[in-house]
């Protein structure tokens, strides 16, 4: 039997309205058959497996329920955490093994964009069944074709998105799909869960379509038929939804919603809450007074299922609930979706209709996604971050979407990898950066320190004047090492943190200063705040840098926001609980942005904003080596918010 | 413990205190123009949150939200000596994104609560600025951490503590020094 098309269903956008269809006629007739008892075989000789990383029932079990009635097999590992991913196993390697075993994968992960991350390793056809709090494509498929049956059309329906509008994938992948149908939604999150940016963005980037935003109490307050309702006058659109005077604008229908189509209730996705949330986040119960409204006597309720305590069970015997239904529509919809996928096997892979090109960064330090749940934060060295070009709201910054996870990275600093320089990205670089995309050649900075260590050169700079030399630098570390001694009452209780790179140089010469003076040789480790998760390697003495009880003293060159300090200080606090920690720098330049004051300062100086200090220390030259550039400290003005960057080469 | 307790600012130096933070926040001002934000450390830190608002609004200042943060600085050791404050709760239903926050607690001792702070603040978003209020700097900071406005310095021995009392809470306003818990 041929094997499937490699045609994966990660995003419910990876399928045609035309596509979505033809899926929901199978699942008519599928329905019917179920109903008749009609059993079928068209599956049969085929294997699903099903990878589920977090628990599930009705997804796995209708999934497995809908292979058996076409007569395929499945195989599955129930719970993924406790078996190969516990061992390590990275989630690509699991799906090229199981690959061959099955000839279909439904995969369930907790991570954004790990469902992307698994088509892109199996070579056979993956179904997301949620990944993170991104989407749920099959689930949206049931949802849709529930909608579309008990109100005959899609097109034109008002439906309010209750709940968890923040992690709920289901409501993501859902908001897409309607967006795309004409389908008016109207937002009701609790307890702040509001829909996420990136989601707001793209439906507005892609199909030039907003939507309104109300409370729960301001939907309740309708109950009786009251047309009036307190409004913010920041949130005229409110009003529109109860009188109907919805700015056409805003709307994709040209029809005013009167009424509400349907309520679409989903459950607080506590466990993708920070614990510290969790007590936090009230949930209203829906329950029938939001039925009494007179623009809600004909709508239905939804819920993706399991329900908490956020939907009333009065409900139930409401005609209008049809969360039931609902979830028995996933047998037959996934029976439509397997069947439309053997019916399509010959079908090559849909060519992905990307707009903008996937960015490379040859060697030049690798973005990593703002998204702490993204699964490129997680999966191990082989995933490499991957961005494209966003259109942004903000043009002094480059915007960059990660292709896992779709969130938006905001680069201040962009630089050109031949040409070794780097420039603060304004609108007038756009044409440029486009230019260096094609190439290969762009890279991207959170700082002009990170460009500086990166190798970088700024694109231009002012006269530069010499405010330290290399006598100077070294009666400063004198200076700081004389005072850390004094301060510290237990030299065997010291430890230095360098950030990378100067920090780490200059904290090894204040390690050597203080051998020196008292005989102990402090541990040292180095602080990478920019690599990955901020990190800290020991530089030598192989044993784990213990920060427990330790005074710490930090070390950087220079200090100006503060902003690095405080990233400094909470990887050391993720490695434990240090007795106290000192701040050493060579300069504070001023423009703090954070309470932080270094404890030993080599020098304060007086910098302009645009001004920038650039401290160059070489390791210590060994006996016989020729004489290094010698150790300085310069300030130099960049030339910012140029028309004309230099021809890159 | 049986020193004398002394009395180191009434109620008159406390609102005084709170005028002229108020006042230098003020004068400050907003260089990058993101809205002002005040988030008081729970308990006592978001009383005088609540009191700077009140003289800011009265000067006709603009403040943009205001919220708190609980910190929690729990013993963890059985010893008696403090453990490491931890987040415990927050109530900032707002973005913080490109704006003057400035941070108000009661004391400023080992700094260990604000390091807290600012982890906390940082993860929900990326302010402009930082700044932080304190009624009582007691010097003897273990972090780099210093205030940017200042009631009252009090140097007293690491054996004596700095107990401010607020109105709100305590039924009156005074910040005493030592003399076992009022």
């Amino acid at each position: 039997m041929a094997r499937l098309a490699k045609y994966d269903v990660i995003s419910i956008e990876d399928l045609s309205t035309g596509e979505i269809e033809q899926i929901f006629a199978l699942a008519d007739k599928f329905a019917a058959a179920l109903e008749s008892g009609t059993p079928s075989a068209i599956a049969a000789g085929l294997i699903m497996a099903t990878l589920f990383y977090e628990p599930s029932t009705r997804t796995r079990l209708s999934f497995e329920s809908a292979m058996h009635r076409l007569g395929g097999a499945v195989i599955s590992s129930a719970d993924m955490q406790a078996s190969s991913a516990a061992k390590g196993e990275s989630l690509a390697d699991t799906v090229r093994v199981v690959s061959a075993y099955a000839d279909l994968i439904v995969v369930r992960h907790p991570y954004d964009g790990a469902a992307r991350v698994a088509a892109e390793y199996a070579p056979v056809p993956i179904i997301n069944a949620g990944d993170g709090s991104r989407e749920h494509p099959t689930q949206t498929l049931c949802d849709l074709y529930i909608l579309r049956r008990k109100k005959g059309r899609l097109k034109g329906l008002t439906v309010a998105l209750c709940g968890d509008l923040k992690f709920g994938r289901t409501v993501h992948s859902l908001i897409y799909a309607l967006a795309r149908f004409g389908a008016n939604i109207v937002a009701v999150p609790y307890g702040g869960m509001n829909v996420p940016d990136y989601v707001l963005e793209r439906v507005a980037a892609e199909r030039n379509y907003n939507f309104s935003t109300v409370s729960i109490d301001e939907l309740k307050s309708q109950a009786g038929g009251l047309d009036a309702l307190y409004l913010t006058p920041s949130a005229p659109h409110q009003m529109a939804l109860f009188t109907g005077e919805m700015p056409l604008e805003r709307m994709p229908s040209a029809r005013p919603p009167a009424a509400l189509d349907a309520f679409y209730v989903t459950r607080l996705q506590r466990e993708r809450l920070a614990e510290k949330d969790r007590a936090q986040a009230g949930f209203a119960l829906f329950d029938a007074r939001a039925l009494r409204t007179s623009r809600a006597q004909e709508a239905v309720v939804m819920h993706p299922l399991p329900r908490t305590d956020e939907l009333a069970y009065e409900l139930d015997s409401d005609p209008r609930a049809v969360y039931f239904e609902q979830a028995a529509a996933g047998v037959p919809v996934r029976m439509a979706l397997i069947a439309w996928m053997l019916e399509h096997r010959e079908r090559p892979a849909a060519p992905a209709a990307r707009i903008e090109p996937t960015l490379v960064f040859k060697g030049e330090p690798e973005p990593r996604c703002v998204n702490p749940a993204c699964v490129t934060r997680h999966e191990g060295p082989y995933l490499h971050p991957r961005f494209r070009l966003a259109r942004s709201a903000n043009r002094a910054l480059l915007s960059l979407r990660c292709e896992y996870c779709e969130r938006e990275l905001r680069v201040e600093f962009v630089g050109h990898a031949t040409a070794r320089r780097y420039y603060r990205f304004d609108e007038n670089l756009y044409g440029y950066v486009r230019q260096w995309i094609d190439e290969g050649s762009l890279a991207v900075f959170e700082t002009v320190k990170q460009a500086e260590e990166s190798g970088y050169e700024p694109y231009r700079r002012g006269p530069q004047r010499e405010i330290m030399n290399a006598a100077e630098i070294a009666a400063a570390c004198n200076t700081i090492a004389v005072q850390i001694i004094a301060d510290v009452a237990d030299p065997t209780a010291l430890a230095l943190v360098g950030v990378i790179s100067h920090g780490t140089m200059l904290a090894l010469r204040l390690r050597g200063l203080i051998e020196a003076q008292t005989g102990v040789r402090a541990p040292c480790a180095a602080l990478d705040v920019y690599g990955g998760d901020t990190a800290i390697h020991t530089i030598e003495g192989g044993a784990d840098f213990d920060v427990n009880g330790r005074t710490i003293v930090l070390v950087d060159d220079v200090i100006n926001s503060g902003w690095t300090v405080q990233r400094a200080m909470t990887a050391l606090w993720h490695r434990g609980r240090p007795a106290a920690v000192k701040l050493a720098v060579l300069i504070d330049r001023g423009h703090r942005a954070l309470p932080i004051r270094p404890n030993y300062v080599g020098r304060s100086i007086p910098t302009a904003r645009a001004e920038r200090v650039q401290v160059r220390l070489g390791p210590a030259a060994a006996a016989g080596e020729p004489r290094r550039a010698p150790d300085r400290v310069v300030v130099y003005s960049l030339v910012e918010s140029l028309k004309e960057p230099e021809s890159p080469a | 413990m049986s020193t004398p307790a002394t009395v180191a600012l009434d109620a008159e130096a406390i609102a005084r205190c709170v005028k002229r933070i108020a006042r230098e926040i003020a004068e400050r001002g907003n260089g990058a123009g993101g809205g002002l934000i005040l988030i008081g450390v729970v308990r006592r830190g978001a009383s005088l949150a609540e009191r700077i608002a009140a003289v800011l609004r009265g000067d006709g200042v603009a403040i943009l939200n205001s919220g708190t943060l609980d910190i929690s600085s729990y013993r963890d050791d059985g010893r008696g000596a403090p453990g490491d404050p931890r987040l415990i709760g927050r109530d900032i239903p707002f973005p913080i994104d490109g704006a003057r926050v400035v941070l108000v607690d009661d004391v400023l001792y080992t700094g260990r609560t604000v390091r807290a702070a600012l982890t906390a603040l940082t993860d929900l978003g990326h302010p402009d600025a930082i700044e932080l209020a304190v009624l009582v700097d007691r010097g003897a900071h273990e972090l780099p951490i210093r205030a940017d406005y200042v009631g009252k310095n009090i140097a007293a021995p690491a054996d004596q503590r700095v107990y401010v009392r607020l109105n709100e809470i305590d039924g009156i306003d005074a910040v005493v020094i030592g003399g076992g818990k009022p």
